[in-house]
């Protein structure tokens, strides 16, 4: 089986996360003896191809993270510019992520891609949803490195998977997501512990990025302000 | 204060507009507005906390949004939901946000930047009307903020 990955993120493929969790996907593809080609919408230049392999072959997939609640406007633009009819049937399966671990949080915007499929006269594949993908940007971390190198290898294994099933729709895709809501202890814990914790490893993050500013400054706040003043 | 980003080309839905949302209200129209679609590099959350990497007319959105209580999106739709340009002005929006997480209404939250917003929804086509008020609410909810009305716009006399 050949299978047409489409990335959906409009981050630079370099610092993709989106484009972290193809690869691992597609290792666990060719494995199983499937052939994969990909493309990153965020390159403008590669869309006419993106297209063009769309309309050509019968598995798609979309890879995509989740932006405010859906698709990223990019991918929206990309969906728009697709023909509508097509002469080969064809199946259309996405992998969503998002930054928070919660399954419950990818939930709607999933609905969204499970209407896609027949406006483009496709069938509809299954849907792999996980969060908590802001571990791959830390992967420079040493203590988050074991923690990144799981999940990707997770994905290489749903690769396996999608390579002798043929989609998302199995028991194993659906256990993939992990819980859909944490539970209380879980926000007690959170309260008491981990959030002092998680507030260290982003200022820590923001540090080796060269930034300067406290990470709840309100810089607009403070030129209205200042303009007051004056 | 009322925001109005009117994605739609404009003139076109400024009556409607004028009608349902009162009250001490600026309009922005986007359509020849240069806007970027957001490209995830969480400069605004980590480098520059506050401040969009892009370069663009965005920022006097972001702007206005520091002094306003209400958002209202007025946009086209596709596929059911509202179209990328719509979308567009929204996936934007994180500069309002900032990195640190809580739990708000029982779920994963980003601290709000600034204060909670309002959102609003006004559409044009045919879309799934449930769809778009779930996404609405769940928009206010990222923004600490209560959904506004998701309205239908109606669609002008055909031309003779």
């Amino acid at each position: 089986m050949h299978i047409v990955i489409i990335n959906g993120s409009p981050r630079v493929q370099k610092f993709s996360n989106t484009d972290k969790i193809i690869q691992s996907f597609g290792k666990g593809l060719q494995e199983s003896g499937d052939t994969y080609e990909f493309y990153s919408l965020s390159n403008r230049k590669e869309w006419d191809a993106a297209r063009e392999a769309f309309i050509s072959y019968e598995q798609i997939i979309f890879a995509l993270p989740l932006y405010v609640e859906c698709v990223p406007s990019i991918m929206l633009e990309f969906l728009e510019s697709l023909p509508t009819e097509r002469q080969h049937p064809a199946q259309m399966s996405f992998i969503l992520h998002g930054g928070f671990d919660e399954g419950h949080q990818m939930r709607l915007c999933e609905r969204f891609l499970q209407s896609l499929p027949e406006q483009f006269g496709c069938t509809y594949g299954g849907c792999l949803t996980q969060g908590g993908s802001f571990l791959i940007r830390m992967r420079d971390d040493e203590k988050m490195k074991k923690a990144m190198e799981a999940k990707l290898d997770g994905y290489t294994k749903m690769g396996q998977s999608f390579a002798s099933h043929g989609n998302f729709m199995t028991t194993e895709a659906r256990k993939f997501t992990g819980p859909e809501k944490n539970p209380w202890f879980v926000h007690l814990l959170f309260r008491l512990f981990i959030k002092r914790l998680v507030r260290k490893n982003f200022e820590h993050f923001a540090q080796q990025w060269g930034c300067t500013r406290p990470l709840d400054d309100k810089p607009y706040l403070r030129l209205e302000r200042n303009a007051a003043h004056r | 204060m009322t925001i109005v980003l009117n994605t739609i080309e404009e003139g076109a839905a400024s009556e409607q507009i004028s009608f349902l949302i009162k009250g001490d209200v600026e309009v922005v129209n986007t359509s020849g507005m240069k806007i970027a679609h957001c490209m995830g590099c969480n400069q605004c959350w980590l480098k520059t906390p506050g401040v969009c990497a892009i370069k663009d007319d965005y920022e006097s959105i972001i702007k206005k949004l520091v002094d306003a209580e209400n958002l209202w999106l007025v946009s086209d739709t596709c596929f059911g939901f509202v179209d990328w340009r719509g979308k567009r002005v929204m996936d934007r929006i994180v500069p309002m946000l900032n990195m640190y997480v809580e739990f708000r209404d029982g779920l994963e939250r980003h601290e709000l930047r600034y204060h909670p917003l309002n959102f609003g929804l006004l559409y044009k086509g045919e879309a799934d009307r449930q769809f778009l008020e779930e996404w609405s609410q769940r928009v206010a909810s990222n923004l600490g903020g209560q959904s506004l009305e998701v309205i239908k716009m109606k669609e002008g006399e055909p031309c003779i």
